[in-house]
């Protein structure tokens, strides 16, 4: 990923035409005059056999995208799970595998959550991220730690280089927002170069609403306006990149990062009864360190390391818990080393290993919590080969993980060899057009409160279990000097979960067991296109749809068997317009979610109504000399629609957001 | 003294007596149907379906066991044009009202005999109340009801104003049963540190000064209590044990508790016990529960160990059973089986001897309490 990033520019140059390039030999110089180059950024792997999609946060920020959760529900097959407000917790499951089957990594760092298994996207800001690529099957870097193989997708979170106009040696960004419900946020930039080698960048950033939204409640005949209460959050963010470059061979990239927050968890809202005093404090910070370098032509290494330390503390008041207050603390560590090594010996192939080692620890406060060590070892080969017009990968992923307990009984040792093919085939050499397929087989391992929760957990879980195939096709040209490009790409897929971890109905006490199956079959279709009319005015157009079943297949006795599983709305799409002028650049969006089940069984009483979300922004873009100053407005939700994601979990209806921005 | 004189005067009082009786009890029969969207048979079974937590999808389902079919389900919403609310917890019947007590949303309700709303009680604003209401007794005019924080509190029946409220030294409460002036009320646990901690106690308030009395020891966790021949009979949710624990508390005697046997849940009638201990194996993929179905005596304080049901469908022997019912005027045996989250649960019906007699959808999750009104 991070290897992309550097070489974006050369491969655009290389696909808008050729620039003379001059060597250091030459004794005559050559001014050139001013070159604009325009290109598109890709919104997908155009020539990867695995499903790859890429949105960029500027292109985000012109439609009125500003946090991580909106941007992730505009991907193709992504169900993100949101809790409401600035604050509530927002998963994403892809292809409704599961959260917990989502891999999520930052700058190429894989980021876990051992505690729960799934990922809250709710806390990452995009206020440094440039980029986001969500990759279906495994992302295409072969020198990726082997962790981003292992997963049934992986959410690609890419922050924004440091990069200096000409002349200068330092840069920066400071931004402000406001908005509905008290919504404040706060943050600025500081790149600095301090040699050829040496580049620095430091990023914090300050966020609060009050949240206390109002929202329409239908308790069957009755439609009253209520506001949600308890839903206020305060959040500091801070990132510390340190690059060196000693050569354009070799590369380290240094990051520390803080985050802190402290909200209020309004819960599900209760009928009758509006009382919520539970309050949540988190603090995340970790050190990751990437080194990559090229030895040879043939062979380039990277090593990874990072460390990883999480807590959070939960307390609410109320007489039923004695001494009125209710405590519960978590501590997570993780420590992580990955090494990984390409080697290519001819020009079409390019063999890949990379090895990581994980170690995960668990201390909390609750009951009987037996402070889990978990040790996991990933081991990953991937051969590419392109001959012609074929792209061939395979890989085969290798996990072991072993775990020890202070107290009770220990879990088994957990293998697994897995294995994934994918192809691309082109089958006109003049044009962009890709027919691929993909073929995948991935599990999760039980979460510590899967394990050990008190009552609930169960040792003796084995790993969920997926396998995942998909075909697809992808086309994309430009035409004329009006049509800069038009992509379109359309995916068929069907995934099984077996062995799904499950909270499994029974008479003594829940236990968490492997009881779930599900099939889940669909297709994706996603288009971008870029126009440029004439005077300066350039449209474009994103759009994504899908439609599935995913279907639960555990039992067939059950009243629920066969049915749609709880949250997966059979249709759901999304659409993106930019109309960019001299003068305001005018964005509009709309999300639409078909209707869907809140609870297994497809009855009427469980059912939540389908909503189409739109948001309106104006954008103008100043410029004085080297400083830019943007200032936007949005409108988002302004046809005011009343809807939620989650049951009982209502979304806001219209609000507004005002950003200024300076970028020196 | 002439014998058959004697016989024909008893007779003769016995009589008149009757006729006062039954003019009390017709009293009583008098169905309160105003405000109802519909007809209602004249033998009515009510089932409360819990829900699941945080879902607000408690409900009131109604069953006429004369009619095959006649099942409305959700008839609260039906008759009142709202939902019932968050975790239905408990539903009595009194003087042919229904009293529902809602946890989650925190109130309490009485309701006539068609499921009309009549008056409502809420309690999220009351500090003593907060930590939710759980369940509900009847008893001389007046309704009983334990919370979590460990108060109890007394409400008139006809009003539901609070008459009385004690914190008592307990902490989360559940099932309550008031018997002979006193108030019996389980003390299952408390949150300490964020700790589940087990209490092993049941709570004595008297019913009339409302001030606490010695509390009764009995097996960790106790959560259902009922009450029948004078005496108390306590399930406790012990976890060291191999299955739940069904005791014997005798007030008469000194309070003495008595171990029974095990039990994971308890209806009785005409001072029958009918118990079911379902087991579930942890070890099989998935795992098995197992249900043994039998009943206890209460007047000859003996266990029978055959079932008490006849020709029970097949996938009973191994069902999660929630609740079990017997209607007083029939003595039809109802168990109430669930699939928690995952659907609606189910309820099989048999006669007294054991027979079976249908099966239905309860039209909710989790059945948790019946209540059988009779004209």
């Amino acid at each position: 990923m991070a290897e992309l990033h550097v070489r974006i520019g050369l491969s655009f140059l290389a696909i808008a035409g050729s620039l003379p390039m001059f060597s250091q030999e030459s004794i005559d110089s050559l001014v050139l005059s001013d070159v604009t180059v325009t290109a598109r950024r890709p919104t997908t792997k155009i020539t990867s056999g695995t499903p790859v999609q890429m949105l960029y946060t500027d292109n985000l920020a012109a439609i009125g995208v500003n946090d991580l959760a909106d941007a992730v529900r505009r991907f193709a097959g992504v169900n993100v799970k949101d809790y409401g407000g600035m604050g509530g917790l927002k998963t994403v499951s892809v292809r409704n595998m599961g959260a917990a089957h989502t891999g999520v990594a930052y700058d190429g760092v894989p980021v876990s959550n051992c505690q729960g298994g799934q990922i809250d996207i709710g806390r990452f800001s995009l206020d440094n991220v440039e980029m986001l690529s969500l990759a279906v099957g495994q992302d295409s870097d072969p020198l990726q730690p082997a962790r981003m193989y292992s997963s049934a997708a992986v959410l690609n979170i890419t922050t924004a280089r440091p990069s200096f106009t000409r002349g200068r040696n330092f840069g920066g960004r400071v931004e402000v927002k406001g908005g509905s419900f008290g919504y404040v946020n706060t943050s600025a930039r500081w790149w600095q170069r301090f040699s050829d080698r040496w580049t620095g960048a430091v990023d914090g950033s300050f966020s609060r609403a009050d949240g206390n939204y109002p929202y329409r409640l239908v308790n069957g005949s009755a439609v009253s306006t209520e506001r949600r209460n308890n839903s206020d959050i305060t959040s500091w963010q801070g990132e510390a990149n340190l690059f060196y470059t000693p050569s354009d061979r070799t590369e380290l990239k240094i990051k520390a990062y803080y985050y802190s927050s402290l909200r209020g968890l309004p819960g599900a809202l209760t009928l009758y009864n509006p009382v919520s005093t539970e309050r949540l404090w988190d603090r995340n910070a970790f050190i990751q360190s990437v080194f990559t370098t090229r030895l040879s032509p043939k062979w380039r290494l990277r090593a990874t390391a990072k460390y990883n330390y999480g807590f959070n503390r939960d307390r609410e008041k109320g007489n039923q818990f004695e001494g009125g207050i209710y405590k519960s603390v978590h501590l997570q560590q993780e420590v992580m080393l990955s090494a990984s090594a390409q080697y290519r010996p001819t020009g079409n192939l390019s063999v890949s290993a990379a090895q990581d080692g994980y170690y995960n620890t668990l201390s909390s406060t609750m009951g009987e919590c037996p402070y889990p060590r978990r040790l996991t070892s990933l081991t990953a080969l991937s051969a590419r080969w392109t001959p012609g017009p074929l792209d061939l990968t395979a890989t085969l992923v290798n996990t072991f993980i072993t775990e020890s307990v202070r107290a009770g009984e220990r879990p088994g040792d957990i293998e697994r060899l897995l294995p994934s093919v994918s192809v691309a085939y082109r089958p006109v050499s003049s044009e962009e057009f890709y027919v691929r397929a993909m073929y995948k087989d991935s599990f999760r391992a039980p979460s510590f409160n899967d394990l050990y929760y008190e009552r609930l957990g169960n040792v003796n879980l084995r790993p969920e279990r997926a396998k995942e195939y998909d075909f697809g096709l992808t086309y994309t040209r430009s035409l004329g000097s009006w049509l800069d490009y038009v992509t379109v790409t359309a995916d068929a897929y069907y995934n099984t979960v077996r062995d799904k971890i499950v909270a499994f109905p029974s008479t003594y006490a829940w236990h968490m067991a492997n009881y779930g199956r599900v099939t889940i079959s669909g297709f994706d279709v996603t288009l971008a296109a870029s126009v440029r009319l004439p005077r300066s005015i350039n449209l474009s157009v994103t759009g994504s749809f899908t439609h599935q079943k995913a279907l639960d297949k555990t039992s067939e006795t059950t009243k629920n068997y066969g049915q749609q599983l709880p949250y997966t709305p059979r249709n759901s799409g999304n659409a993106g317009l930019t109309v960019a002028t001299p003068w305001l650049t005018v964005g509009y969006s709309l999300v639409g979610v078909g209707q869907k089940y809140y609870m297994s069984q497809n009855i009427p009483a469980n059912l939540i109504k389908r909503y189409i979300e739109q948001n309106l922004t104006l954008s103008r873009e100043l410029n004085f000399g080297k400083t830019t100053v943007t200032l936007r407005g949005e409108l988002i939700n302004f046809a005011d629609a009343h809807y939620e994601v989650i049951k009982y979990y209502p979304m806001p209806g219209r609000s507004w957001r005002l950003t200024a921005s300076v970028k020196f | 003294m002439n014998l058959a004189n004697f016989k024909y005067s008893f007779v003769a009082l016995a009589a008149v007596a009757g006729v006062f009786t039954s003019c009390s009890d017709s009293d009583d029969n008098d169905f309160d149907d105003n405000g109802s969207k519909v007809v209602l048979g004249n033998n009515r079974v009510f089932i409360l379906n819990e829900g699941t937590m945080g879902m607000n999808n408690a409900n009131i389902t109604y069953y006429n066991p004369d009619k095959s079919g006649d099942i409305i389900a959700d008839i609260f919403k039906l008759q009142n044009g709202v939902q019932l609310g968050d975790n239905g917890n408990d539903l009595i019947e009194y003087n042919d009202d229904m009293y529902v007590a809602v946890y989650g949303s925190n109130y309490l309700a009485r309701l006539n005999s068609a499921g009309v709303e009549m008056v409502r009680k809420e309690f999220a604003s009351d500090a003593d109340f907060r930590g939710g209401i759980r369940s509900i007794d009847a008893d001389n005019g007046f309704i009983y009801a334990s919370f979590y924080g460990g108060v109890v509190a007394k409400f008139d029946a006809r009003t539901l104003e609070v008459k009385a409220k004690l914190t008592t030294t307990g902490s989360n409460l559940e099932d309550i049963v008031v018997e002979d002036g006193k108030i019996y009320v389980a003390n299952s646990y408390a949150i300490i540190d964020g700790v589940y901690t087990y209490l092993d106690e049941l709570i004595v308030v008297d019913a009339r000064t409302f001030t606490q009395l010695p509390s009764i020891k009995v097996t960790s966790n106790p959560n259902r209590v009922l009450e029948a021949d004078d005496k108390i009979f306590v399930i406790s949710n012990d976890y060291s044990q191999e299955s739940y624990v069904l005791q014997m508390v005798e007030p008469r005697n000194d309070n003495k508790v008595t171990v029974i046997g095990y039990a994971t849940d308890m209806a009785e009638d005409d001072d029958v016990l009918y118990l079911v201990d379902s087991r579930t194996d942890y070890t099989t993929t998935p795992f098995t529960t197992t249900n043994t179905f039998y009943s206890y005596d209460i007047k000859r304080g003996s266990l029978s160990n055959t079932s008490f049901l006849r020709n029970a469908p097949a996938e009973l022997a191994s069902a999660s059973v929630y609740s079990m019912a017997v209607d007083d005027e029939t003595g039809d045996i109802y168990i109430n089986t669930t699939y928690y989250t995952y659907s609606n649960g189910d309820v099989y019906r048999f006669r007294r001897n054991g027979t079976f007699v249908e099966k239905f959808d309860c039209g909710g999750q989790n059945p948790r309490a019946m209540v059988f009104m009779d004209r």
